[in-house]
């Protein structure tokens, strides 16, 4: 009946502050809920992609040994082909395979290099420099400078570390490490691009090196420490994992791993993105708690008014209705201004980003946890929210509005 | 057939461990067209009596005819539909939603009945609130009206829906002798012109004048019943 919905319309105007408040409540509960969602989105997004970047691939093919070893990026234990064939040729055969895009090769290896009075430990990667700006986005990280080429003796490092050692982009370096036959060797690069990144491995634990360059200076020509393959989408990997395995099975010592096994954070961020769901249910309710609160009081000062549309014929569900209507409005309006407010929010955080660079200073750079989170702003996730809080502050008010509606006509003829 | 037809009627409240015997064997007949006063001390009774016929509230025993139909046999449902068509109520505290004016809020008792198209609904609208007097304040808001103005509002949303009764609850009793006299003579009025039946209660020997039917209840019985060929008192 259109008359209750005016009639709604209008009760919400009989205490502004009141209506205000509890359009407040719910506005700053779903902007939180739109927020918080975006943020550990964008969370686990950055977490997610940052391990498949820089670890692991959609699929990470070692040796098995090697992988019980991983953090001593021992060299004895490298990938070097199947069986009789080279490592040309197993990249080939896995390339052939249906649903991989790309197969990276990586070589890492343990190295130092002096800032004057100590010696860093560091990570150097050899790459292949157009797959990894390929696959990667260490294209965004490449502030100064240009990427590495294959043939030559350079490297590109990462702005902390560069600080360091005091260097800067044209300087030369001497890095020092253990070839594949245990004997100390010391090379001098020349530094040709400087990385700035939130994630602490690209900005002062690794640098890069063409592969070629680290094969030849290693001893460990047609060999590398990790293959990395990339499948049309991450949804394929369980439909690919097993024809690599197979493959890989006519040689025996190689492990092929999805990104999910080799991850210790991922399967944490899935936990923690299903108990924020629980918080955000949580999170509205408590604004309902408001809603309700008020509601209760509106039906109480109401008692003679609403015994009167009672008296006068109203019945039970049109009463319910006419509250129903009331606090249907303020979650319509007050979920649709949270949403709009956070949907803003979430967007400006998701260009500017969240720099948590200072409080994860002590954390391992072996955590790939990008100290700038960048909060994704979806539409679904605006959507989910402002309906969340529609739903969750309607059925709140069937509390009240049922109080309402078991109120006896009788009492509209009370005196005064 | 009488309007109303009560036989043996009581009612008791229950009101903890304590029964409250609040009528204790009222036996009433109410013709269509009366003008009936109901009066007496308070706590009386008037109020439980006005709320039984007004099928607002099942008595303990004894039984109602409304309108030939016995009032024990319906369920809350059946009430609130006898009440939406049949019965108009004016209270003492006016009980006007402020949100709504003056037209809006006797709107409100015709959208109920729900039978109507929007044109009939205008035109009784305007008519009823013509007829107490409320010509050109239609757009007003109760708190834009003096006390009488709003029991006239009360009494147009009573009687707009043409109901065959109407019960007042001490309709005067937040009012001025003045306006008093105003509000019952609209009352005595639309009892005229429209044949309405009326049943109000009071404690003001002034509005008794109006009545053409006097009742005097005391501890839950009728103790007068006494009706007057004149009851127009001219002042
Ligand atoms: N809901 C109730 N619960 C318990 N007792 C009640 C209830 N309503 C009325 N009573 C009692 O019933 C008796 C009759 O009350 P009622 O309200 O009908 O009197 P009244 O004549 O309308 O009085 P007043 O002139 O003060 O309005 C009183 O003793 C009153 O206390
Ligand atoms: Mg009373």
């Amino acid at each position: 009946m259109s008359f209750l919905v005016r009639l709604a319309f209008k009760n919400l105007f009989r205490h502004r502050l009141r209506t205000v408040v509890s359009i407040g409540a719910i506005a700053f509960s779903v902007m939180v809920v739109v927020f918080a969602r975006g943020y550990v989105t964008g969370m686990v997004h950055s977490v997610t992609a940052d391990h498949i970047q820089y670890n692991s691939g959609h699929i990470k093919i070692v040796q098995e040994e090697y992988y019980r070893q991983e953090r001593l990026l021992p060299l004895n234990h490298s990938v070097d082909g199947l069986g009789e064939g080279g490592l040309d040729e197993m990249i080939g055969k896995l390339e052939e395979l249906d649903g991989v895009n790309m197969v990276i090769p990586r070589l890492k290896f343990g190295a130092m290099v002096s800032t004057g009075d100590e010696l860093l430990t560091l990570g150097g990667w050899g790459v292949n420099p157009e797959l990894e700006l390929a696959f990667t986005d260490i294209e965004d990280s490449l502030v100064e400078g240009r990427m590495i080429q294959p043939g030559r003796l350079e490297v590109v490092m990462g702005t902390k570390l560069l600080d360091k050692i005091d260097r800067r982009v044209g300087d030369k370096v001497t890095v020092v490490f253990n070839t594949a036959f245990n004997s100390l060797s010391g090379v001098t690069f020349e530094i040709v691009g400087r990385l700035k990144s939130g994630l602490k491995l690209l900005n002062e634990a690794v640098f890069l090196l063409p592969l070629d360059e680290a094969q030849r200076l290693l001893y460990m020509d047609d060999q590398v420490t990790e293959l990395l393959l990339v499948t049309e989408d991450v949804g394929k990997i369980e439909e690919v994992l097993p024809k690599i395995k197979a493959l890989l099975s006519e040689d025996g010592r190689y492990l092929a791993l999805s990104y999910r096994e080799t991850s210790d954070l991922i399967p944490f961020m899935d936990l923690a993105e299903l108990i924020y769901n629980q918080v955000y249910f949580f999170l509205v309710v408590l604004a309902c708690v408001i809603v309700v609160n008020t509601m209760i009081m509106i039906v109480a000062e109401r008692t003679k008014e609403i015994g009167m549309m009672a008296a006068l014929g109203l019945e039970r569900r049109g009463i319910m209705e006419l509250f129903l209507i009331e606090g249907g409005i303020m979650g319509v309006v007050g979920s649709l201004l949270g949403a709009m407010a956070g949907w803003l929010i979430t967007s400006y955080f998701a260009e500017a980003g969240l720099d948590f660079t200072q409080a994860m200073a002590g954390i391992d750079a072996d955590v790939p946890f990008n100290a700038i989170i960048y909060p994704s702003a979806s539409l679904g996730n605006t959507v989910f929210a402002f309906l969340l809080g529609v739903v969750i502050v309607t059925l709140a008010c069937l509390i009240p509005a049922r109080r309402a509606a078991n109120l006896e006509p009788t009492v509209a003829m009370r005196g005064a | 057939m009488a309007l109303l037809e009560l036989k043996g009627v009581t009612k008791v409240y229950q009101q903890g461990k304590i029964e409250v015997p609040a009528l204790r064997g009222i036996d009433l007949t109410v013709e269509a067209g009366e003008f009936t006063t109901l009066f007496g001390p308070s706590g009386s009774g008037k109020t439980t009596l006005l709320n039984l016929v007004g099928c607002l509230d099942k008595p303990t025993g004894g039984t109602i005819l409304f309108d030939g139909q016995d009032l024990a046999a319906l369920s809350k449902k059946e009430l609130a539909m006898i009440r939406r068509e049949h019965i108009g109520f004016i209270f003492q505290s006016y009980n006007l939603i402020p949100v709504l004016t003056a037209y809006e809020n006797v709107e409100f008792a015709i959208r109920l009945v729900n039978k109507h198209s929007d044109r009939e609904i205008k035109d009784k609208v305007m008519g009823i609130l013509a007829a107490v007097g409320l010509e050109g304040l239609e757009n007003r808001r109760p708190n834009e009206l003096s006390g009488g103005q709003k029991q006239r509002v009360a009494i147009a949303r009573a009687l707009v829906k043409e109901p065959k009764l109407v019960l007042a609850d001490e309709p005067s009793a937040n009012l001025d002798s003045k306006t008093s006299e105003e509000v019952l003579a609209v009352m005595a009025k639309m009892n005229r012109e429209l044949g309405t039946t009326f049943i109000f209660s009071t404690h003001d020997p002034l509005v008794m004048d109006y009545a053409r039917r006097l009742l005097e209840i005391r501890d839950g019985v009728i103790t007068l019943d006494r009706r007057r060929d004149e009851a127009i008192v001219s002042h």
